[in-house]
């Protein structure tokens, strides 16, 4: 026996058990489908997005003044205040900045990096106020960098030279530094003079504050975000995929990190006025992991995940315009999180509906294919006499009612794989039914005579493994079985295995009788 | 500048805070030294089985939890708390360990992904419900300790005032927290240190990971008023991570927590009252500064130690050959 | 050096000096907080040799080749790559990790994967060209893996993640190959093809050092072994070095007990 053929039709049995077979034959025309699909269904998405705003603005109308909800909300779609056009412009800014750094940080499996860093500005924050006591976004953005790569730093030094693992490490910067941050806002709160408004905005975030200033430091970020991500992108790929090997073959391993920890920095502080310190991790994380769920490319990754981080931005700004006192990054932060609910459900590849639905199917083609099996040993078992299998017969067989077994045969009927006679007593199969009957007898039987004959396994203990194995053996698979066997028609129990050239006749035909095909009805 | 770092003075700091208002700063005090032990205890076991983070999760996301119980059950009474934060905490465990198994995405950002939406989910509400909740954002925040000595009436036992009802809470959490880490010691700590093992001792480690983690969220809650949602993971992390330093023996370790709960709380309000900013950050900042000092000196795992370790013994001394199996 | 060297053509390596021993290692030792994982290691590699590593678990295998990558921190010693330090001679190593050290989760497909095989080839910003993604695809087509070019990695078996690890070596086109456990967890017929392919790199003068667990195999795989048990215990053609004597130096005495218990087993089938 050899190892390797047990290995191919054992993975083989793995996948197809385990999951969608039918996806995995890639060729270019199914490729460029499966893109296709993806981009509709990125659509979709997008309307689907489209629609929680509205939902959350019903929840909201019922306890502020409606006519604001209404004024605020043409305010915002007919871009009249330049607030708005601020806010919109920034959400978009930020959304592809976070979404593109973002999606790197959640292949490295650094999301919780990027938590701890987003805390770490607080203090920056506060210290950039002080700068020159007021609201300056470029002091601001120069402090919360710095603290944020500082917090960053701490957190390798800690795991460097101490025993304390990553995780506690990570926890501890993330707190440490927040609540020096909070100290200094409260002190700063304390102070006699300067123009202390708006600072508390830092916090939760406060879109509608977006400034000419900070939407300049936006356009920067951004731009350089992109034209980094774009000029090294290999260099990000390779580092974050393998850095043995991208280290082994001379790329800059630590520098790429540095460079994409700084330009991490700059994000999350460009993105704290909208989102806020607390919640500016999650549209880190959140549009990137609802990518990853969509596509099995990087680059694309890049492509969803930013327009995830812009979409969620855009709505979330929406609904904290509609009243003044509500904080744009929570709503940010929820629009995103039903984007990801939404592609963890429904997801091509990996969403669990269709999932489900895969196994639902999976699991309806094997009950046909076992009353197909059933209709076989009938028909076998009265010397292949006669036409068709009588249901109460059948139902005997199997130990179950007569209504059970006519639901069977009904989605055997459905699939094309039978007829059942007016009297719902005579099951016939059609010829591609009664070829695959066919098939899943040999292969069960081919089966039990390989583990048998090459796995000297005791014949008592092959059925059950082999009723397994039948819905899955591929046709190549079963002519390697063939050769292995060297052709024979008996299997272990002394019955015959039905051959590939019977099964292939258009008449299907055994002994000395024609059965199975007969149209009911007239 | 100036305005922002007041001189230093002792009499201030140190002094009139007792003198003045005894009454009112003791209880500030207590409550952040129960609340710093009840979570240091079990943060503990949380950086032991490098939960950190799990831990984070959950103090964020009890807030809807919270939330929800007051709207629902339209009081503020600690049971409902509870009641709301137990739900959310496990609800958070689950949802994680669902996305994990059920997708690709892995386990930092299924964390990522469910504390902060569920976070926002009660930032959200806070922000819409707060006059029905009677709780805000700073509160979320940083927590209200100052609060804490204005709940009136005390909490009486027996006509015997025993002090206001948070504080009392706090003490009877931090108490039974550290009852039911010695009596479950062992089981805690086999299954921390090898679940495979636990099993075969017939401690159930999942049973003891969700009594860990309903456990954390009650400790959670009952410090939330006062220290707010970001600051906990400070505390639940912090004790044990100085404590690292210091000694390699968990008993000693846990012992540790309520002299470091002392030192931080202390230490912490003295800072507040120094540089007038708010007491439950500057208790966490206190912490902070015990972990440098351990950082630097701690005789087990400190910078000192390690570095006068390394030059007292130079590498191959230390070596068994493995060849000759010599030394 | 390299100003007297003419400027190659992209994608043949820099023509090796003759005398240039590939890999000479001096006094290497490693040590992970306190504890030394390796000690002392001496090594002058010949060139045209496949060589397998081989000790017991913990006996710091993988930490070699990662010291001699220079990935590890180094407490003493030195390595020189084709009679020059490591940097130099980058382009000219080729590196199979152990298959467990990357996520197959990752979004990534098994072209991009061997194409990164390339990017140590490439400058700053340069993209990878037409030939780049040729050799590739030649490399691919060499372990039998190009029908799955455009698969996703994770739908690969442990076997044919393996070779697209190995065509990725490939596609960097070295000199000196070091792979950490390429036989582990693969099947019979990927461990055939990949000694197969191993040997023919031997033949066309590459210089392999691969880290291997499986005694009764290594016999027949290797040329050369380095026995290594936290220091080099011995270091030579396979015929002089794979006896009893030097294996239980370095297995320490398991072996005896391995080969009891498959004793054993022989005897109760």
């Amino acid at each position: 026996m050899s190892p390797s053929f047990q290995e191919t039709v054992s993975s083989l049995l793995a996948r197809r058990l385990g999951g969608d077979a039918e996806n995995r034959a890639t060729s270019v025309f199914a490729f460029d489908q499966a893109g296709f699909v993806r981009g509709t269904f990125f659509l979709v998405l997008l309307l689907v997005m489209a629609c929680v705003p509205t939902s959350a603005q019903a929840a909201r109308v019922g306890d502020v003044v409606e006519t604001g909800v209404v004024q605020q909300a043409i305010r915002f779609f007919t871009l009249r205040d330049p607030s708005v056009r601020y806010a919109l412009l920034g959400a978009v800014l930020i959304g592809v900045s976070t979404g593109l750094l973002g999606s790197f940080i959640v292949v490295r499996r650094m999301a919780m990096a990027g938590d701890a860093l987003s805390h770490a500005v607080l203090p920056g924050v506060a210290l950039g106020f002080l700068w020159n006591m007021s609201k300056d976004p470029l002091a601001i953005f120069v402090g919360a960098t710095l603290a944020g790569l500082l917090g960053t730093a701490f957190v390798s030094w800690i795991t460097s030279t101490t025993r304390i693992k990553e995780d506690a490490a990570l926890g501890m910067v993330l707190a440490g530094f927040f609540s020096i941050g909070l100290c200094l806002m409260s002190m700063i709160q304390g102070l006699p003079t300067g123009n202390k408004s708006g600072i508390n905005s830092f916090i939760f975030g406060q879109a509608a504050a977006i400034g000419p200033t900070d939407l300049k430091l936006m356009a920067i970020v951004t731009v350089g975000a992109v034209l980094g991500v774009a000029l090294f992108y290999r260099q990000l790929l390779v580092t974050s995929f393998d850095p043995g090997f991208a280290r082994a073959s001379g790329l800059p391993v630590r520098w790429v990190h540095h460079g994409l920890m700084l330009f991490l920095a700059f994000a999350v502080v460009i993105a704290l006025q909208a989102v806020g310190v607390v919640l500016v991790s999650a549209l880190l994380i959140i549009p990137a992991a609802t990518a990853y769920l969509l596509t099995d490319r990087m680059h694309r990754m890049l492509a969803i995940a930013v327009a995830a981080g812009v979409a969620a931005g855009v709505a979330g700004s929406f609904v904290s315009f509609l009243a003044p006192a509500l904080p744009t990054g929570p709503f940010i932060v929820l629009a995103s999180a039903s984007l990801f609910g939404v592609a963890f459900l429904f997801s091509p590849r990996q969403g669990l509906l269709l999932r489900w639905w895969h196994q639902r199917s999976r699991n309806a083609r094997v009950a046909c294919e076992n009353t197909l099996k059933a209709i076989y040993h009938l028909s076998e078992a009265h010397g292949f006499k006669g036409e068709g299998a009588l249901v109460r017969e059948l139902a005997e067989r199997r130990r179950s009612t007569l209504e059970e077994e006519l639901v069977r045969i009904r989605s055997l009927v459905a699939a094309g794989w039978a007829t059942l006679s007016d009297d719902r007593a005579v099951v016939y199969p059609t010829p591609g039914g009664w070829q695959r009957a066919s098939e899943i007898v040999r292969n069960h039987r081919l089966w039990e005579l390989y583990l048998t004959h090459a796995a000297q396994i005791s014949p008592d203990h092959v059925h059950e493994d082999a009723e397994k194995i039948e819905h899955v053996l591929g046709e190549e698979l079963v002519r390697e079985l063939e050769r292995r066997l060297q052709f024979a028609t008996v299997d272990p129990h002394g019955k015959a295995i039905p051959a590939i050239g019977e099964i292939r006749g258009t008449a299907p035909s055994r002994g000395d009788t024609t059965i199975g095909f007969r149209r009911s009805g007239p | 500048m100036n305005e922002l770092v007041p001189a230093f003075d002792f009499q201030r700091v140190f002094v009139t805070p007792w003198a003045s208002d005894f009454q009112g700063n003791i209880w500030v005090v207590l409550m952040g030294f129960f609340a710093i032990t009840a979570c240091g205890l079990v943060g503990q076991y949380l950086v032991l089985r490098r939960m950190a983070l799990v831990g984070d999760a959950i103090s964020h996301s009890v807030l809807p939890g919270i939330v929800i119980a007051f709207l629902l059950l339209k009081s503020r009474s600690s049971g409902a708390m509870f009641v709301g934060a137990l739900f959310a905490a496990v609800l958070t465990t689950v949802l994680i360990e669902f996305i994990q198994k059920k997708s690709r995405v892995k386990q930092d950002a299924a964390i990522g992904i469910v504390f902060t939406s569920l976070f926002a989910l009660g930032v959200i509400m806070v922000s819409l419900f707060t006059s029905q909740i009677d709780l805000d954002l700073d509160c979320v925040l940083h927590g209200e300790i100052v609060n804490v000595p204005l709940e009136f009436p005390f909490v009486q036992i027996a006509g015997f005032k025993l002090g206001p009802a948070s504080v009392v809470r706090m003490a009877v959490v931090s108490v039974i927290t550290a009852v039911l880490l010695m009596v479950f010691y062992r089981q805690l700590l086999v299954s921390s240190f090898d679940p495979g093992l636990a099993g075969s001792l017939g401690v159930n480690a999942s049973v003891v990971h969700y009594a860990l983690m309903g456990w954390l969220s009650v400790v959670v809650v009952s410090c939330f008023d006062s220290v707010g949602a970001i600051l906990v993971v400070a505390m639940l992390i912090l004790p044990a991570t100085t404590a690292s330093m210091v000694t390699d023996r968990l008993p000693w370790a846990l012992a540790s927590v309520p002299l470091q709960a002392l030192l931080s709380a202390l230490g912490g309000f003295h800072l507040a009252t120094w540089l007038n900013c708010a007491i439950a950050p500057a208790m966490v900042v206190a912490s902070c500064g015990l972990f440098a000092l351990a950082w630097v000196f701690g005789p087990v795992d400190g910078q000192l130690a390690k570095r006068r370790r390394r030059r007292a013994n130079s590498l191959p001394e230390t070596v068994l050959d493995p060849v000759s199996g010599k030394t | 050096m390299n100003n007297t060297v003419p400027l190659p053509t992209p994608h043949t390596p820099r023509p090796a000096p003759t005398d240039a021993i590939p890999l000479e290692v001096h006094d290497l030792t490693v040590a992970y907080q306190k504890k030394p994982v390796l000690w002392g290691i001496d090594l002058v590699v010949p060139a045209g040799k496949l060589i397998g590593i081989i000790g017991p678990n913990g006996a710091g295998k993988s930490t070699l080749i990662k010291a001699i990558l220079g990935q590890v921190p180094v407490s003493a010693g030195w390595v020189k790559v084709f009679g020059e330090p490591l940097k130099k001679n980058l382009r000219r190593i080729g590196y199979v990790p152990q298959r467990e050290s990357v996520d197959w989760d990752f979004p990534v497909n098994v072209l991009d994967v061997v194409l990164m095989g390339r990017y140590g080839r490439l400058g700053l910003f340069q993209r990878p060209r037409r030939d780049d993604v040729d050799v590739a695809r030649a490399c691919l087509d060499q372990v039998k893996m190009l029908p799955f070019a455009n698969r996703q990695i994770s739908n690969l078996s442990g076997g044919q993640q393996q070779r697209v690890f190995l065509a990725r070596a490939l596609a960097q086109e070295a000199d000196l190959y070091f792979m950490d456990e390429p036989f582990a967890g693969v099947d019979a017929a990927t461990e055939s093809a990949i000694i197969a392919l191993l040997q023919e790199l031997k033949s066309r003068g590459k210089t392999l050092m691969v880290v291997h667990h499986d005694l009764s195999t290594a016999k027949e795989y290797f040329d050369m072994l380095l026995l290594l048990n936290m220091r080099v215990v011995s270091f030579g053609p396979t015929g002089q070095v794979f006896n009893n004597e030097l294996l239980q130096k370095t297995y320490g005495g398991r072996l005896t007990i391995l080969t009891d218990v498959a004793e054993a087993v022989k005897q109760q089938s």
